[in-house]
This record gives C-alpha cells, structure tokens and sequence, in this order.
C-alpha cells in the first residue's frame, strides 16, 4: 500500500469521525496481524504504571473471507451479527489518580477509565433498529466477558450522546454500571481472545493476584471495523485493540532512605519474568518510558542526553538489561522510551526488565488544563444539588506551556472549550433550569459561557437524563463550578436492587478539553511497523477525564411495608365492619329490659360447661357451683373464653387449610 | 368488639321466663339487614376471584393427548415399497413376492420391533417383475464393468421405465441377474442394488431380503443396533439448526504453527454434505485455528511403531476442556447444537502421535468421535516422521514459520470428518467393511450420503422430532396444569397450536409418503413445541403462589366473614325462637 493510498485512507476515516484507527504498515489488508507491547513507567508518586497492548486486525471478508487462522472467532462473529462499526468496552476497578499519574499524555486520555463497565457502541444499522441491536450486543457481550452487562439493556441504563468530541458519529450509544465489581472472570475471557492467552508472550506475566492487588487496573477492548457502511473495502477489516493497564506499588526494598524511588523488576512487581515472545505475534516489544517531567529532572543532574551512551555509565539509575533502541520524542525536554525486543528472550533465558535508582528523584507529571471533581451537595433524602467543579491547574493562565502551541489560543481574551457529559439516571431528577455556572466565585449568566448544550431530561422509568454541554470559559480563570439541583424520586418496590440502603451510583461525567490534543510526537515516521502502541500514542486524542462517581442515598422503604399495610388495613377496615354490624342488629331496649331481670336468669348448658373448663384451667375447683353472678369477673371470664374459641377456631381452620394445601 | 357480642347468646338460649310468649310478630328488619349482607358477601365472591384472576392462554391439554397417545399406539412411519427385478423369466411372480417378503418379516424378527423410529411400518409392500435384458433403448448387458456405471445405468432404467406406482413412498429396487461366474452383490447409491452371478433362487430371495431390510430400511446397521434410539443421539438442535465448527489446534506453536486453508478444502468438500443434509438440518460451517492446547493425558512411546500412542481406554481424557477453548458460537445462539471437529497437531515431544485400538491395532483414521460433541482427528506433521530434530533448536528466533496442511492430507481429514459426521447422524462411517450379506461393493456418494441413507435419515428424523415434539407439549401441558397461578401468554397458546398443526402436517405427510416434507415440518412442530416450553415468561416464574393470595386477603376475609356469619346466624335462630314463641302465644290465645 502506498503512502497516497494510505493518506486518503486516513482523511477518509477521519472525516467520518473516527478515531484515526487506521491501516497499518505493509501487513494491513492482506493478512491477518497480531502484535504485542508493554510498557513499563516509573509514576511520581513511587508506583509503576504497566499498560499491555495487544492488537490484532483482519482484512476484509471481500477479500480474505470469513475464516481466520489468528483473529478471534467470537470477536468475529460479533461483529458481523451486529454490524458493528465500533465498539469500546472497559473494565476497571480503582479510579486513576489524574493529579499524579499523569492527565495530559495520551496513555491516560485513551486509558484512564471510569471504574466498573463502560461500553460504547455504534453500529451500522437503521436508525430504528440501533436500540435492538444494543440490547442484543449487551447481552452477547455479558456472555462473552462473564459480567453484568446485560443490565445496561434497559433503556434507562444507556443514552445517546451526540456531542461527546470523539463519537461525533450518529447512532452512538453510551452506557456504564458504576458498581459492577471487575476481577479474574472478565479477564480470562478477555485473555482467550489473544492467540496466544496467557500461555506464552508478554501475557504470560499476568499473574492475577499482584493485578488485582493494584491500585487501579482496567481492561479495555476496542474494536473498529469497516467491514460495513460507505467506507466498505478500505482499510483493515477489523482492527481489535486489547489494552489492560495496572498501576502497582512496588515492595520497598529500602526503608532508610525515604525520597528514593523504589527499584524494582517486572519479576518483582509480577512475580514473573517475560518467556519470550508469543510466535504468532509479529512484534513483541516492551518498552520503559521515563516522562518528560523525569526527563527534565535529569538533564538537571547533568545527564545532557539521556541516550543510549550515556545510560551505561549513568550515576542517577541503572537498568537490568541493554535497550535495543531509544524513541525520543522530537523536541528536547520530552519523554523517552527505551525498546527492548522480546524476541532475543526465551524461556531459558526470560527477559526481567527492571530499574534501579541511586539517587533520589522528584519530579511531576503533566497535568490536564483543569482538573475536574464532582460532587453532591445539600442533605436529607428530598433535593441536592451535584456540582462539578474545574480547578485551573497550570498557573500560567489555563494556558499549558510549549507542547500545546498547536491550540489557536491568545494569552488575552482567550477562552478554552470544555464539554462536560454527565448520564443521571431517572431517579435522579435534574432541573436543568437550574442550572448555574461560577468563575472564580462570580455567577455568569449561562448564555456568555455555553457554545452549544444537548440535553434530555429524563423520563420516569423510561431514559436517563443526559447533559452534553460545551463551555467558553475564559483561560485565565482559576476554577469555574457547575452546580444543578435535582429531586430525588422515589422507586417501586421491585425496582430497588439488593442492598438498597448503600445508595445508588450515578456514572462518572466526562470531561473533555476539545482544544487540546494529547499525542506524542515521535521521530520515527515508520512507528506503525515497529510498535502499534506507540503508533497509538502518536494519534491525536482529545484530552479527557472522567470524575469520581457520586453516590446518593435515596430513601428506601421497609421491604416488608405492603404486608402490613395489607395487614393494617385490613384489620381496621375488619373492626370497623364488625362493630357497625353489630351496631346495627342491637336491640337497645330488649337489653335494658334482659340487665333488669339478670337475677333470675339461669346459665346456659354450653355456657356451663365452659365456665367449668375455664375454671378447671385455671386450677379453681370445679366444684364451685355457684353459677356466675352477672358481676365483672364472670363476663370477663366470658370474653376470655370466646377468645379461647376463636383462637380454636382458627387454629381449626388452619390446620384443615394446610391439610387441603398439602393434599394439593 | 367484645362488648357488642357479650349480651345476646347466653340469654337467648332458654326462653326467658318473664317473656314466655310474644304477642307481636317477631321483627325481620335485622334478619334481612344480615342475610343481606352475608348474601352480597357471597355473591361478591366470583367478582373477587374474577378481578384476582391470573391470565392463562387456553391450552389444547385434550389434543396433545390424543396426539401423544396416538403416536404411542401408532407409530408414524413413512411408507416404503420395495422392487425385486429378475433379469431372467421362469419364474411364478406372487409366490417370489411373498416369499421375499417372509424372509423380510424373519430378518426383521430377529430385528427389533417396530416401536422403534424410522421403520417403513409392520407391512412389506413387495412387488417383483420380470425383465428382458434387452430393453427398448438399448442393451442391458450382464450389469458388469465398472459398479458406478451400471448404478447410474439402473438408474436411468428405472427412470425410464418410471417405476412409480400407485401409494407413497419411496421405490427401493433389487435387480437380479442370474449368469455364469462370480456372484457380485452391489449396492448403489441411489436406491437399488444388484446381483449378478451364478445364484439360486431361495439364496436369491434370502439376499434380497437381507438388502432391504439390513440396508434400504435400516441404513447398514446390524441387528439390533438401531439408529439413535429415542433420538438420543440426535445431533440436530431443537431448533433444527446445526453448527459444524472446524477446529485446528496447535497443541504447542513453539515446536510448529500449522494453519490450513479451510477456505479452500474444508469449504468446497462439507458444502455437498450440508446440501444433502439440508431437510434434516439446517447446517452452518466456521472454522478456528487455536494455539497452546496440549491434550490432557499422556501418551507413550512404542518402540516398534516409532511413534507415540495413545490408546482408547484414556480417550476421555484426550479433550482438555481447560485449554481448548473450542467455545459455543455467538452467530448460533439458543437451542442449536454445535458440533466440534477438532484437529489435533501434536507437539514435536508427542509426535507422531498414533491412537491404538482396543485390540490392539492401530487406529486407520487417527480419529475417534464423542457421540452428541463432534470428532477429534489427530494430524501429525511431516517433520515428526523425519529425522527428530533439537525441539529448542528453533526456538530464538523470531517466530516458528507459519506451514499450511498440505491439500492432500486435509482432504483426508475431512474425509474422515464425512464419516465422523454419518457416525454423528447414526449411520455407519463407511459401509465397505460390513460383511454380514457378502455384499461386494458399495457405491460411495459424492456428498457422503447415498439416496438410501437419506432416506433413512429423513425417515428416522421424522419420526424421533414427532416424539420428542410430542414430549415437550406433554411436558408443557403437565406443568401448566400443576400450577394453577402460573401465567399463560397468548403466544405460548399459539405456539402449542401451531405446533399441533405442524405435527398433524407431519404425520399426514408421512402416511402420503412425502419423506422431505414430512422431515421439515416435523422439525418445525419440533422447534415450535421447545419455543414454547422454554419461552422467556415460563422461565422466569413470577407467578404469585396461592400462599401469597392467601396471605393478602386473609386478615380482611378471615375476621369480617367471622362477624358477618356469627350475625346472620344469631339473627336467624332469634327469630325462628321469636316466631315459635309467637306462634306458641297464637295458638294458646286461640
């Protein structure tokens, strides 16, 4: 393919507002291709970030039909049942910690996720049919991955943005479930759709106790495919993207000296050293980033040029192996990645990449425009408010500094777009009229500040409500917050799921800075044969962050509150039935006459008799032959004893009830 | 409440002795207040029970069985007749018709009985002819030379000659040509056979009967092996849908990575079975190359045959369910059965590896099937029957070179994945091997199948999807009837319904002879029947118990019915004592 071929190729995807997924090197069209990378990276903050990529494509079915010798089968037939354009789902546990491992770069732009299952998803069907085709695809997916994705069917679980900057493609549909818990059943199934699983390769370090243990992980799937719509026949068939990134802590070997950076290996963060290569995988390449903040710090302590001469003899750090190569990025003062090849590694002799430090380091790493929170206000289970909050957090004036001269900004009078998209769920109801906006503490009025807002307000049991917004805020502001009020609604009782009384989680907003792009520019104009992960980083990636997922307690009933009721009422409607019965058929004056004469009377045979049983009940003796005086005592003895008989009475009716129950 | 019931009951027992008579007519207004009440209660009751009612679409309860009931005293068959040509004359047709047809009834005797499915029922519809070897259009000839050119010559006579009389049913024809020299017994690949050769004509009679019977009724199964009894081993889904799905499994792509072009060979060479097949099935192909699947018993080494072997008694433990991941497919969703065909590439410390036989032989087609999974074929690579190579020696660099199966060896794979497959549906994988009749030869199918076999198939499917259709409906209908709070939809009715319909169609078209269509639509009755038994509101019950009923309306009815009668009948004795004390009063003032 050449490289004309290649440039209308990608102008064509890209108008169409894809990601610029797009055909890769020599391979791509012809046959099926499977590469896999890590990278390693030391984190500000003591911990090592991993990020696994794993691609593989297939061409077109016009050309090179529909059996595979390397692409999954089950990703295959997915997308052709679905007619899939693209889809990405995640699965991450832990939240990404913007302000220390990094918000600007374009590894936490594609990677950072919001914790529990998101899913995104466009297909190539009429529009009528997309919401069919979602609910069809969520429950092929909760099947495939072993998770509950099937609860995002219902149509108040997912939403169809049209303003989120990188989905700009119609029929796009968003979902996520906040509290859906990720561990080792979603990530074998996700495993077994790389040729090789974790039976060889870079995946065979995947040693599920020390990921799980990390502080954040996510595992991402994302799948283009061009096999439908207008765009048929160009480029890859299917390109399938596989990602998973941990952030773990390494062991402290060294306890006496506080500020250096923990050493550590990939055996020792692991457990496991790299077997070699996975033999279908066209490119197994792990690679160490050192980030440009790090970078910065070294040219400080004197290493001019963190090259390949002078790594050997370096007095700052020291690396368990030699690079095969360094990918430095174009200008000076930016990352660097050393590349080693895992194919000069086998099982005899595993590759353990590792770093040790000699002398303490401090650095930052790069930083959003604004770092972005959200959070509930106001108290008691009626109203509250969520407002989202942007803190500036380059004091140069929201401007960030050198890399980002490619946003037309001006220092004076210049504004930053921010799209805020936040997905609330029904029972949550937004009044978006209230809708208020502060800069640095001063209300503005919302038309001075909003270029374009898309919002649904939600319908009971029926959608979500959504927001999409694009702000102007201006670049020198130091935070801006968004505050809504919502009331709080109330559910039917089949509705609340278990554990009602933990509260309900309302999904992380985005937030995504349009104006500024995160992308490494590398020197290799070739990357797309070398290293498809690297090839990735070089794309452009709208910046963006997901906020922390709120949880709001609503009020939850008493579940067994219709019983009684039932029963409540039931028993003050009977007494009232009763009484007015008995109000009714009284005969007033044939009593007063009946309490005149009581003297003579004489008791009753049945009457008698029970009043000898009660006594003998009571221990008295039966030989009091006195009949019962009309005083107190006896007519209270007389109101005990019908009681006694309704209770045998009932207690008869129950026991003939559970014998014509069990006959049954 | 207690106060408002304390007075009345005791004082009324005995007449009280200041009131011994009455003078005025005892009131009725409280007795009708009561009775009123009580009788609205009661007649309040249906409406209750009517509005708490649960919505129950009608089932055909009474059809079903009657329908299951004459499946069980008649078994559906599909009529078959049969065709005795004598190439020679002298011979008195009626007592040759029935003397084949006695020596049918013993073979089938000896046989299992007719309760079994895809017979051609209890009678034998024996006709015999006799013919000039000298047809009108040309030269018969003494059925030598080539048997696929005779069988396609027969057939073209029986085209001819258009031997299809009156009745249904399927023609299954036995030449016989009775000349000097070895006796040849021939079975087609359509729906006759002959013999030729110097043969009597008792031992004639006997060996056409044995045809008929043993092949063109029984499709090649001796005695009393009967094709997937019940439908045991029926590998289609309820649905009628059938998914092949091929897989290639490198047990360790470090020592080789082989890939084939299914495309290709596997495509071109199922396409004619899935053709064939398509009235019993609807059949789907894909296909999966897998890697790091090692199998889950050890092999060892046998010196004699320089190979590895693996005998039959570990068999169970060849498929190792943790690594294969051979998987059910997303594009074949619900009840439809998937096949597994799985060929295994043994690694460079296991190869070649050799399955041996229980007695000791080693197995000609490397292959074993697992009746209702599929088949596993173990392939061995070239490179294993050479010279053994260092296993490492290869290893470092940057990938073992991807080799394809050669064209010649797939193709045998997939034949044997062919014969797998007529194993799978219940035939013989190949009928070369019987000798029981001292048939010499028999005609293979280009698509596996031969016409008799179909037949054999669409008879016994026919048969077996009417049973099991019938089983879902009584199994359905039991269970709707057990609970009397489970809801009913509408669609499950009409589903039963056309289910009955398709059934009735199936037997009708059975009793015609109509083999196609009776096999497609009792498949279709089949799939409407499980449609509605595992219809998603049956599955999730959420039917309220009568436990729960009871719970919600006891505390009104239980105290308020308690009152209303304990009034009632306290007004009623009251007033029948009032009026006797009236009367009493009347009569002693007269």
């Amino acid at each position: 393919m050449d490289l004309r071929c290649l440039c209308l190729l990608s102008l064509l995807l890209l108008s169409l507002g894809f990601p610029p997924i797009s055909a890769l090197g020599s391979v791509a069209g012809t046959d099926e291709d499977f590469t896999e990378e890590l990278l390693l990276k030391p984190l500000p903050d003591r911990k090592v970030l991993s990020h696994f990529h794993f691609e593989t494509s297939a061409p077109h079915t016009s050309v090179y039909g529909r059996h595979h010798r390397i692409f999954p089968k089950a990703v295959y037939q997915l997308v052709h049942k679905f007619r899939i354009r693209e889809i990405e789902l995640s699965f991450t546990q832990g939240r990404w910690n913007y302000e220390r491992w990094g918000g600007f770069d374009s590894l936490s732009s594609q990677n950072a996720k919001p914790p529990g299952v998101e899913l995104w998803a466009s297909f190539d069907v009429p529009p009528d049919e997309v919401d069919l085709t979602w609910r069809n695809l969520t429950h092929a997916l909760s099947g495939l991955f072993c998770a509950s994705i099937n609860f995002l069917e219902s149509s108040t679980a997912y939403s169809a943005p049209q303003l989120v900057p990188r989905f700009n493609l119609s029929g796009i549909r968003y979902g996520s479930l906040p509290r859906e818990a990720v561990c080792t059943e979603n990530l074998t199934p996700w495993l077994k759709l790389l040729p090789c699983r974790d039976k060889a390769g870079l995946a065979a370090i995947l040693d599920r106790p020390s990921i799980y243990k990390g502080f954040y992980h996510s595992q991402r799937l994302h799948l283009v495919s061009s096999e439908f719509g207008p765009n048929e026949g160009v480029g890859a068939g299917i390109i399938l993207v596989q990602t998973l990134t941990t952030v773990i802590q390494p062991d402290f070997q060294s306890t006496d000296e506080i500020s250096l950076q923990p050493s550590w290996s990939i055996s020792s963060i692991f457990g496991r050293k790299i077997p070699g290569q996975c033999v279908l995988a066209r490119l197994s390449n792990v690679f160490l980033e050192l980030e440009k903040g790090l970078v910065v710090e070294l040219e400080k302590l004197g290493l001019e040029h963190v090259n390949m001469k002078g790594l050997s003899k370096n007095p700052i750090f020291e690396l368990s192996g030699t690079p095969d190569r360094l990918v430095g990025e174009v200008s000076q003062k930016s990352s660097v990645f050393y590349e080693f090849n895992v194919n000069k590694y086998a099982v005899d002799d595993p590759l353990d990449l590792g770093i040790t430090w000699k002398l303490p380091m401090v650095w930052s790493c790069l930083l959003a425009p604004f770092h972005a929170t959200r959070f509930l206000m106001g108290s008691g289970n009626e109203r509250g408010s969520i407002a989202i909050s942007l803190r500036s957090l380059h004091s140069d004036l929201g401007l960030p500094s050198s890399e980002f001269e490619s946003s037309p900004l001006a220092k004076h009078g210049c504004t930053v777009r921010v799209v805020i998209f936040q997905v609330v769920p029904w029972y949550v109801k937004v009044y978006y009229h209230t809708l208020k906006i502060f800069i640095d503490g001063k209300t503005y009025v919302l038309s001075d500040v909003i270029e374009k807002m898309h919002v649904s307000p939600s319908e009971d049991k029926l959608s979500p409500g959504m927001m999409e917004i694009i702000f102007r805020l201006p670049c020198d502001m130091r935070s801006a917050t968004i505050i809504v009020d919502f009331d709080k609604g109330f559910l039917h009782i089949d509705e609340y799921p278990p554990d009602a009384n933990q509260g309900f989680d309302i999904p992380s907003a985005i937030v995504s800075f349009p104006d500024f792009h995160a992308s490494a520019y590398l020197t290799d104009k070739s990357l797309s044969n070398e290293s498809l992960l690297l090839f990735r980083f070089q794309e452009k990636n709208h910046v963006q962050s997901y906020t922390e997922v709120l949880l709001v307690p609503l009020t939850t009933p008493d579940f067994s509150m219709p019983y009684n009721v039932i029963t409540f009422t039931c028993t003050v409607l009977a007494l009232y039935f009763g009484s007015l019965l008995n109000v009714l058929r009284r005969r007033v004056g044939e009593e007063e006459r009946f309490l005149k004469s009581e003297a003579a009377l004489k008791p009753g045979l049945l009457p008698k008799l029970l009043t000898k049983l009660s006594a003998k009940l009571r221990r008295k003796s039966p030989e009091s032959p006195q009949p019962p005086s009309p005083s107190p005592p006896s007519s209270s003895s007389f109101v005990s004893l019908r009681l006694l008989l309704k209770v045998i009475l009932v207690a008869v009716l129950a026991i003939v009830w559970h014998y014509y129950l069990n006959d049954n | 409440m207690a106060d408002a019931h304390q007075e009345p009951p005791i004082r009324e027992e005995p007449p009280p002795p200041p009131y011994p008579s009455r003078a005025t007519k005892p009131g009725l207004k409280r007795l009708l207040l009561t009775l009123t009440v009580l009788l609205s209660f009661i007649a309040g009751f249906p409406f209750l029970l009517k509005s708490t009612e649960i919505y129950r679409s009608p089932l055909p309860h009474r059809s079903i069985e009657s329908l299951s009931g004459s499946l069980k005293s008649n078994r559906p068959f599909l009529p078959c007749r049969f065709h005795a040509v004598f190439f020679s004359s002298g011979h008195r047709l009626d007592e040759l018709a029935a003397s084949i047809a006695a020596a049918m009834k013993k073979r089938r005797s000896a046989a299992v009985e007719t309760a079994v499915c895809g017979k051609c029922g209890a009678e034998f519809n024996v006709t015999v002819t006799m013919m000039a070897a000298t047809d009108d259009d040309g030269e018969i000839g003494f059925l030598d030379g080539d048997d696929e050119a005779v069988d396609e010559m027969l057939e073209s006579l029986l085209k001819r000659r258009g031997v299809e009389g009156g009745g249904g049913g399927r023609v299954y024809t036995v030449f016989v040509m009775e000349r000097e020299g070895m006796r040849r017994v021939v079975v087609g690949k359509h729906r006759h056979g002959w013999i030729v050769g110097r043969v009597t004509e008792s031992e004639a009679v006997e060996m056409i009967g044995g045809i008929f019977v043993e092949y063109f009724i029984n499709g090649g199964k001796e005695g009393g092996e009967v094709i997937g009894e019940n439908g045991e081993f029926m590998p289609v889904g309820a649905d009628g849908r059938v998914v092949l799905s091929f897989s290639l499994l490198n047990a360790d792509p470090s020592d080789w990575v082989y890939d084939w072009d299914f495309q290709k060979t596997g495509e071109i060479m199922m396409a004619p079975v899935v053709e064939a097949l398509a009235p019993v099935a609807n059949i789907t192909l894909e296909s999966q190359v897998l890697y790091h699947t090692p199998k889950s018993s050890l092999s060892y080494w046998d010196e004699k045959l320089r190979s590895y072997v693996f005998s039959i008694r570990d068999l169970p433990f060849f498929v190792n369910s943790n690594e294969w991941h051979l998987d059910t497919s997303i594009a074949a969703a619900g009840r439809t059965r998937v096949l597994q065909f799985v060929v295994y590439v043994p690694s460079a410390k296991e190869c070649p590896l050799l399955l041996r036989l229980p007695n000791g032989e080693i197995s000609m087609t490397n292959g074993y099937i697992s009746p209702t999974w599929g088949g596993v074929v173990v392939w061995n690579p070239p490179e294993c029957l050479g010279p053994t190579q260092d296993p490492l020696a290869g290893r470092r660099n940057t990938g073992t070179p991807r080799k394809t199966i050669p064209s010649m060896d797939l193709q045998k794979v997939f034949q044997v994945f062919v014969g797998q497959l007529r194993q799978l549906f219940g035939l013989k994988s190949s009928n070369v091997q019987t000798t029981g009749l001292g048939i010499s030869n028999f005609v293979a199918s280009e698509n596996g199948f031969t016409e008799w076999e179909l037949d054999v198939l669409f008879r016994h499917h026919a048969c077996s999807n009417l049973d099991s259709c019938v089983t879902t409906l009584g199994s359905l209908s039991r269970l709707v009837q057990s609970l009397p709070r489970m809801i009913v939809m509408d669609e499950i009715g009409k589903q039963v319904k056309l289910s009955l319909e398709a059934a009735s169609l199936a037997q009708h078209n059975a009793s015609q002879g109509i083999y196609d269509a009776s096999a497609v639509s009792s498949r279709k009755a089949r799939a409407l029947a499980e449609d509605a038994f595992f219809h998603p509101s049956i599955m999730s019950i959420s039917y309220s118990s009568f436990e729960h009923y009871f719970a919600i309306y006891m505390p009104f009815f239980a105290p308020v019915s308690m009152h209303v009668l304990l009034a009632a009948a306290k007004e009623l004795k009251r007033y029948k004592q009032e009026r006797a004390k009236y009367l009493a009063s009347r009569a002693r003032t007269q």
